[in-house]
């Protein structure tokens, strides 16, 4: 009788062990998943691709006033974007948004525009990407003009804001 | 008969204990878990990117409803006023459930829209917010 009662305790400790030792896992795996920040770069490099792609092209035609000077000196102004950021981690002086616009004709492959916008110094860290590096996305799509002429449109977004996505 | 009843008792007593800190135990950490999951800092920062998002996707002309019940429990119970849970300034979004949020830079976050946005307070059913995207 008195061996059964030991061994009741020693079970119970072993439970408590065990008890404390799922606990700590989870305690661990919890803090490394809620600690860290959403990371909502690769949605915003998405949301801003589209914004410049309905800028430039409706309804599969393109918008023939991106072919002028005036479109292609104010892209930002054009298509109602606003690469300002918050004053942290000293973004003011850093711009955290890049795009690249490339039209070509669609046989020739001929350059017809070419405009960026934003910190060029991002898109040289593109590759290899890595979790710290900034996230980038390139697409690409057909458009015509009015007199069925063919082109292809190519996309380049890039969205740093590394210390409020990453930790 | 009479060692017997005392040994019953004692198995009783020791099951007893050996249930309620099981209870307790996994209370602490459920609690735990859910303090987490809810806790001001996580949903200032969830809140300010969701709404960047909305805003960056959104057109001139729209009104945008979000439900934030859960933040507006946070700021009830943290004292904080209902109407500055969510403020925005030039194309900054910023969210602030308790006095201190202030302090928590990933309360806030900016959208690369170039529009016009107006955070209401729906007072209507005290559960959110409504957007009014206008042009610049």
């Amino acid at each position: 009788m008195k061996n059964k009662k030991g061994g009741d305790k020693i079970i119970s400790v072993y439970w408590f062990v065990i008890l404390f030792l799922v606990a700590a896992g989870i305690s661990y795996m919890v803090i490394s998943f809620y600690g860290k920040p959403y990371d909502i770069r690769e949605l915003e490099a998405n949301v801003l691709t589209n914004r410049i792609a309905d800028c430039v092209s409706t309804n599969g035609y393109l918008n023939e006033e991106i072919l002028t000077h005036s479109f292609q000196n104010s892209l930002l102004n054009k298509c109602n974007l606003n690469f300002e950021v918050e004053d942290a981690y000293d973004w003011k002086t850093q711009e955290q948004f890049y795009v690249k616009l490339e039209v070509l004709e669609f046989n020739s492959k001929v350059k017809v525009v070419e405009v960026s916008e934003g910190n060029s110094n991002l898109k040289d860290f593109c590759e290899p990407a890595s979790k710290n590096s900034p996230t980038c996305l390139n697409r690409s799509f057909y458009s015509i003009d009015k007199q069925n002429n063919q082109y292809q449109v190519n996309i380049l977004s890039v969205v740093r804001k590394t210390e409020k996505n990453v930790k | 008969m009479k060692i017997l009843k005392n040994k019953k008792g004692n198995i009783l007593t020791e099951n007893l204990i050996f249930i309620i800190l099981n209870i307790v135990f996994l209370s602490i950490l459920i609690l735990f878990l859910f303090s987490k999951m809810g806790s001001a800092a996580v949903l200032e920062e969830r809140y300010s990117k969701e709404i960047a998002l909305l805003i960056d996707s959104a057109k001139p002309g729209m009104t945008i409803s979000l439900n934030m019940e859960d933040a507006v429990k946070i700021a009830k119970k943290e004292k904080w006023p209902l109407d500055k849970i969510v403020f925005i300034e030039g194309n900054t979004v910023k969210v602030q459930l308790r006095e201190k949020g202030a302090e928590n830079s990933l309360g806030s976050y900016s959208f690369f829209n170039d529009v016009n946005v107006k955070a209401n307070f729906d007072t209507t059913n005290n559960k959110g917010y409504y957007f009014v995207i206008g042009e610049k």
